[in-house]
């Protein structure tokens, strides 16, 4: 599973729009239930997590059967103003693309991929600072528009 | 995982459970109604009176309606994915007739509204604050201290007539001197919480414009009143980060102060009722600087806060939320 964003640096200007390209391979067609992709905000740090979804879409088995999982699809979303990218000490606030795949024995597999969204003084490249609250997000390991995100899988609830 | 699981199934066991007993007390109050001589031989004393009947009918009747709307609504919730939850969230708030208009959720997203605030016109300035509802008040300590008081009156009239009647209760007198300490406690508690809450007078904060914005400069007015003399007054903008967890069954708070920006500092400061202190101050709010968020479990709050040292009254702390948007929007400010 594979999620491209389209800025290699993964800064997204916020109201700006976002387009991301996903894929499936090496995964059977007659294996795979259902996919959901979303555009998220989460929280993360000591209090208990915050999520809210932005755009969200589901492609059923039917669905994947109409259009296949060998092609690349392509997901587009106008991004909101708010809740900007955050980095503080006991809240993240992260935006991500979250694909989610549904297979027939129950497993799910995720993959995720961060980005940032970020004010549009903060896109144009003369107003990089170095505030601690806002810029520290840019500086996180891990990010970028091409590289591949976080797998993860989950066996089914017994 | 093996946890959250039997929680969950603990809590739908739960649930359905209260649907059922729900479901037999108002089997039992439709039956004593429609046919109560088949019900002879249940022993229903709550059932006697009318009014026992139907308090008894309405108990059950929430049990069953409670009990079987949250059953429901789990047992949706199982199976779907979070971010399906979160978007079948986020469609409902989107009826017009269950959430708020596009035009006010949708320009900024989980960005406290702060409409309360420009509510208030000020007389020196644009706006009014808001202060911040104490955490506490003085009617939990006057409650305990009578309640505790009283109980205390109540267990001497007990020994009194004991030694009056030449039946002493030697126990219960024993008993009176740790609850008197108790009680002396607690008035000490109130009178400290009253001295507070009535010797220190009101604290007014104005503000020039609102919603702040990042790398803008706001004028603010403060005047505190009443009959101080405060050691040490301290006007501060702070943006503090909020966030709620569960430990165990306990749900906490913490919290961290990002950013404090001390906005006026002043020692031996003396406030008459005739002469409150005022000033007029600035703010220059930082670039680049995070906006007011408010999500379920995670907030960040910003604050003027006003805060005091004083002799003999006890020394105070009132803050007044402000609400910070992020920076290039235009969005339709307040004619004012």
């Amino acid at each position: 599973m594979n999620v491209t964003l389209c800025n290699d640096d993964g800064l997204y200007r916020a109201g700006g729009e976002l387009s991301a390209k996903w894929r499936i391979s090496r995964v059977p067609l007659d294996e795979v239930q259902g996919v959901e992709v979303s555009v998220l905000w989460h929280t993360e740090g000591k209090g208990d997590e915050d999520l809210h979804v932005h755009h969200f879409q589901r492609l059923a088995e039917h669905q994947l059967r109409r259009t296949g999982l060998a092609d690349e699809q392509v997901l587009h979303c106008v991004l909101p103003a708010t809740p900007l990218s955050y980095h503080g000490r006991l809240i993240s606030l992260q935006w991500c693309v979250r694909l989610r795949l549904f297979l027939a024995n129950g497993r799910e597999i995720v993959a995720e991929q961060p980005f940032h969204l970020v004010s549009a003084e903060m896109v144009r490249p003369h107003s990089v600072s170095t505030d601690r609250v806002h810029t520290a997000a840019l500086t996180k390991a891990g990010v970028g528009g091409s590289g591949r995100g976080k797998v993860l899988e989950h066996a089914p609830a017994s | 995982m093996g946890h959250a699981l039997a929680g969950e199934a603990g809590e739908l066991a739960f649930y359905a459970g209260l649907f059922l007993v729900g479901v037999f007390g108002f089997s039992l109050v439709l039956i004593n109604e429609v046919a109560p001589e088949s019900v002879s031989q249940v022993p229903t004393d709550a059932l006697s009176t009318g009014l026992g009947t139907w308090v008894f009918g309405i108990l059950s009747l929430a049990s069953m309606i409670t009990g079987g709307v949250t059953l429901l609504y789990r047992l949706a919730r199982i199976g779907a994915s979070s971010e399906r939850r979160s978007a079948i969230a986020k469609m409902a708030g989107s009826i017009d007739m269950i959430g708020p208009t596009i035009d006010d959720a949708q320009a900024l997203p989980s960005v406290p509204k702060g409409s309360a605030i420009t509510e208030s016109p000020g007389e020196r300035l644009t706006y009014r604050l808001a202060a911040e509802k104490a955490k506490s008040g003085i009617a939990g300590p006057a409650t305990l201290a009578l309640l505790w008081s009283s109980a205390w009156l109540v267990l001497l009239a007990v020994v009194v007539s004991g030694f009056w009647n030449g039946q002493p209760r030697w126990y219960l007198a024993v008993l009176l001197v740790p609850f008197a300490m108790i009680s002396v406690w607690s008035f000490r508690f109130f009178l400290n919480q009253f001295r507070q809450f009535a010797g220190i007078g009101p604290t007014i904060v104005e503000i020039s414009s609102h919603p702040l914005i990042p790398g803008g400069q706001y004028d603010l007015f403060i005047s505190q009143s009443g009959r101080l003399s405060l050691k040490r007054l301290t006007v501060l903008l702070t943006c503090e980060e909020e966030t709620f967890y569960r430990q165990g069954t306990d749900v906490r708070v913490d919290r961290h102060e990002a950013i404090r920006q001390v906005i006026c500092k002043e020692r031996n400061v003396a406030v008459d009722p005739q002469g409150p202190w005022e000033q007029q101050l600035r703010i220059d709010l930082p670039d680049n600087v995070m906006h007011s968020f408010v999500g379920t479990h995670n907030a960040i709050r910003w604050k003027v806060v006003v805060s005091g040292e004083s002799q003999p009254w006890p020394s105070f702390c009132r803050s007044f939320p402000v609400v910070v948007h992020p920076p290039d929007l235009s969005l339709k400010r307040s004619p004012r």
